[in-house]
C-alpha cells in the first residue's frame, strides 16, 4: 500500500516587488483567453484583409502604368490622400469587422468575470477597480488598435516608401496625428461601449448579442427616423454615422451628414460617460444579496 | 498575544437584508474558526475583514491599519472563497501564474510560487489540465493553492474543505496547521463542526449576522451552563449507579444504552455530578470503563446556542 507523504509549506525567500502595473495580468488574461477561442483567431486574422488590400491599392497607386489594364477608370479610387486614410479607417466594412471582433473577443471581458465570480478573487489583491478596468480596457486596446491604428501608420509608411520621396508627407504632415487621433477616439469609444455591455450580464451570449445588434440597430433606427422626420440630425442615432462624422472631421473630410460634428462627438462621450457610472457602479468584489 | 484583525462595532446590509450586526472581535494569531449555518453572515464577515466590502457601520483593522481601501494590505491577505472563482477555460498553471502576476512578482517568481503552491496541493501532475475537467476536490485544492501562492500572513479560508474527500481533508487540515505553526492568522468558516474541531478550539460562533460567542470551545461550554451537559459513563452496572443519582436535583434525565452497561445522563451541574460519581464509584465498587462528554464538541455547543 502506497504511503501517504504529508508535505508542509516551503516559504518563498523572494522579495515582494511593487508592480508598476498592476492593471497588466488581466490584458494578459484577456487576450489569452479571445486567442482560446478558435473562431476569433480566424476572425481576428481576417480583420487584416482590408489592411492588405488597401496596401496594394497604395502600391498600385504607384505603379499605375503596370496596373493600367487593371485599373482602367477606377484611378479615382486609389488616389492617395488623407480621405484614403480615412476610409481605411471608418468604412462599413472595417467598422463592422471591428464590432465582429469585440462580440467574438471582448464580449466576455467582464461578463465572464461575473459569471465565474472572479471578481472577489481579483479585489482580495493588490488590484484596484481603476487597475482592474484598465486592463480590460486595453484588451479592446489592443484587438482594435492593432487593426487601426498599426496598419494605418504603415500604410502611411508603405506610401512613402513606394513613392521613394517625402513628397506626401510634407503634403499632409498632419495626417499622421489624423490616423493616430482617430484611432484613438475609435478605440476609446468601443472600449467603453464593450465594457458597458459586458457589465451588465452574466450571459456573455447576451452580450453578443447586444453588442452586435445594439450596433447594427442604432443604423437602422437612424435610416427608419430619417425616413419619417427627413431631418440629418437622425443621424445622430446611428453609432455608425457618428463614428464616420468624427472620421471626416479628424481628416478634415466633408462630413457626411449636414449635423455639427460636435454633437456626434456629444453623443459619443455621453455613451463613453453612461459606460464609467455604469462600471462605477456595477464593479465590485462581492455579489449583492437581493 | 497580538491582535491581528480587530473589527469594532462592524456592521454590514444589503438593503434591508442584514449581513452583519455590530460585530466587535479581536482576532489573534493561530487558527480560528468562524461557525455558523448557511446564510449567517460567516462570508460578509470575512469579505470585510478582506476590504472587498465596505462596512455601513464600524471599521476592520488588519495589524492596526484600516482594510477598506488599503489594497497594498491584500499582499498579506489570502483569500480562499466559497464558491469556484474561476476561468474553467484555463489551466491550473495559468490560474495560478495569472493571480501571482497581480502582486508584480517577477516572472521567474511566479513560476516558482505556482509551482511550490501546486506541489503542495499535490496538483502538479493535472496542472496543464482545463479547469474544466477538474473534480470538485481538485478545483477546491487549486483555489486553496491561490490563497497560498503569495506567502501571505493571514489567510482567510472560506469553507475550504467542502467537497474534499477524506484524505484530501485530512491533507488540508494538516497544511492549515503547518501555516499555523509558521505563526500564521487563519481564519477558517464552516457550518461542518466537526472539521473546526479538527483544526482548532478557538472559535467564533456567528448567527443571524450577530456573534454568538467567542472563545475557546470549553470556555464557550461554561458560558452556556443554563443548557444541560450530556455526560455519558460505561460501567458494569449502569442500573446501579443511576440508582444512586435518582434523587440528585441537579440531574435532569437519564437513559441507559441497549446493552445495560452505558448511562447518558444530562445534568446542570457538570462539577457536581463529577464529584458525586467519584464518591458513588467508591462507595458501590462499580469498574468504571468510560466516562465521556458526548455533547461536549462543536456541533452541541452550536445546537445549544443556534437551534434551541
Amino acid at each position: 500500500m502506497a504511503t501517504v507523504r504529508e508535505k508542509g509549506y516551503y516559504h518563498w525567500e523572494g522579495r515582494l516587488t511593487e508592480s508598476r502595473f498592476p492593471w497588466w495580468p488581466i490584458t494578459r488574461t484577456g487576450i489569452l483567453l479571445a486567442f482560446k477561442k478558435r473562431g476569433f483567431r480566424f476572425l481576428f486574422a481576417g480583420a487584416f484583409l482590408p489592411a492588405v488590400v488597401f496596401l496594394a491599392g497604395i502600391y498600385i497607386s504607384e505603379r499605375l502604368e503596370d496596373f493600367k489594364f487593371m485599373v482602367r477608370g477606377s484611378e479615382r479610387l486609389i488616389n492617395i490622400n488623407p480621405a484614403y486614410f480615412k476610409t481605411y479607417l471608418a468604412n462599413d466594412g472595417i467598422l463592422f469587422l471591428m464590432i465582429m471582433v469585440l462580440v467574438l473577443g471582448c464580449a466576455g471581458l467582464i461578463s465572464d468575470d461575473l459569471k465565474h465570480n472572479s471578481l472577489q478573487i481579483y479585489f482580495s489583491r493588490p488590484l484596484r477597480k481603476q487597475d482592474y478596468l484598465l486592463g480590460k480596457m486595453a484588451v479592446v486596446f489592443f484587438f482594435i488598435l492593432i487593426v487601426t491604428l498599426i496598419p494605418g501608420l504603415l500604410l502611411f509608411v508603405f506610401k512613402l516608401v513606394f513613392a521613394g520621396s517625402f513628397k506626401f508627407f510634407l503634403d499632409y504632415p498632419w495626417l499622421i496625428l489624423s490616423v493616430i487621433g482617430y484611432s484613438l477616439i475609435l478605440t476609446l469609444f468601443f472600449a467603453f461601449y464593450t465594457l458597458l455591455l459586458s457589465s451588465l450580464s452574466k450571459n456573455t451570449r447576451y452580450v453578443m448579442i447586444l453588442l452586435f445588434m445594439i450596433y447594427i440597430f442604432s443604423d437602422i433606427l437612424y435610416g427608419i427616423l430619417n425616413g419619417i422626420f427627413r431631418t440629418p440630425l437622425m443621424a445622430l442615432f446611428s453609432i455608425k454615422a457618428n463614428l464616420q462624422q468624427v472620421a471626416a472631421f479628424v481628416f478634415a473630410e466633408k462630413l457626411p451628414h449636414a449635423v455639427p460634428v460636435f454633437w456626434s462627438f456629444l453623443v459619443l462621450a455621453a455613451v463613453c460617460g453612461l459606460s464609467a457610472l455604469v462600471l462605477h457602479r456595477k464593479i465590485r468584489g462581492v455579489e449583492v444579496i437581493r | 498575544m497580538t491582535t491581528v484583525i480587530e473589527t469594532k462595532s462592524l456592521s454590514k446590509w444589503y438593503g434591508n437584508v442584514l449581513g452583519l450586526s455590530d460585530v466587535s472581535l479581536e482576532i489573534e494569531a493561530g487558527i480560528t474558526g468562524l461557525l455558523g449555518p448557511n446564510g449567517a453572515g460567516k462570508s460578509t464577515f470575512m469579505k470585510l475583514i478582506t476590504g472587498q466590502m465596505k462596512p455601513n457601520i464600524g471599521g476592520v483593522t488588519v495589524r492596526g491599519e484600516e482594510v477598506w481601501n488599503n489594497f497594498r494590505l491584500f499582499r498579506k491577505i489570502g483569500f480562499c472563497p466559497e464558491q469556484d472563482a474561476f476561468y474553467e477555460d484555463v489551466t491550473g498553471w495559468e490560474f495560478l501564474t495569472g493571480l501571482l502576476r497581480l502582486y508584480g512578482f517577477r516572472p521567474a517568481e511566479v513560476t516558482g510560487r505556482a509551482a511550490r503552491a501546486l506541489e503542495i496541493v499535490e496538483l502538479t501532475a493535472d496542472k496543464d489540465r482545463k479547469i474544466r475537467s477538474y473534480s470538485r476536490g481538485m478545483r477546491q485544492r487549486v483555489k486553496f493553492a491561490q490563497s497560498v501562492a503569495h506567502d501571505p500572513d493571514i489567510i482567510i479560508l472560506d469553507e475550504p474543505l467542502s467537497g474534499l474527500d477524506p484524505l484530501g481533508k485530512r491533507r488540508l487540515i494538516r497544511l492549515v496547521k503547518d501555516f499555523q505553526s509558521e505563526g500564521k492568522t487563519i481564519i477558517v468558516s464552516s457550518h461542518v463542526l466537526p472539521e473546526i474541531e479538527a483544526m482548532t478550539s478557538r472559535i467564533i460562533m456567528i448567527h443571524q449576522g450577530k456573534i454568538l460567542a467567542q472563545g475557546d470551545i470549553h470556555g464557550i461550554r461554561d458560558l452556556i451552563e443554563r443548557y444541560p451537559h450530556m455526560i455519558s459513563v460505561r460501567c458494569a452496572d449502569a442500573r446501579a449507579v443511576a440508582a444512586r443519582f435518582v434523587q440528585d436535583p441537579s440531574i435532569l434525565k437519564m437513559s441507559f444504552g441497549p446493552d445495560a452497561r452505558s448511562l447518558v445522563v444530562e445534568t446542570h451541574n457538570r462539577d457536581a455530578f463529577f464529584s458525586r460519581l467519584q464518591s458513588v464509584v467508591l462507595e458501590t465498587g462499580i469498574e468504571v470503563e468510560e466516562i465521556s462528554s458526548p455533547d461536549d464538541n462543536l456541533q452541541a455547543v452550536f445546537d445549544y446556542l443556534v437551534v434551541r
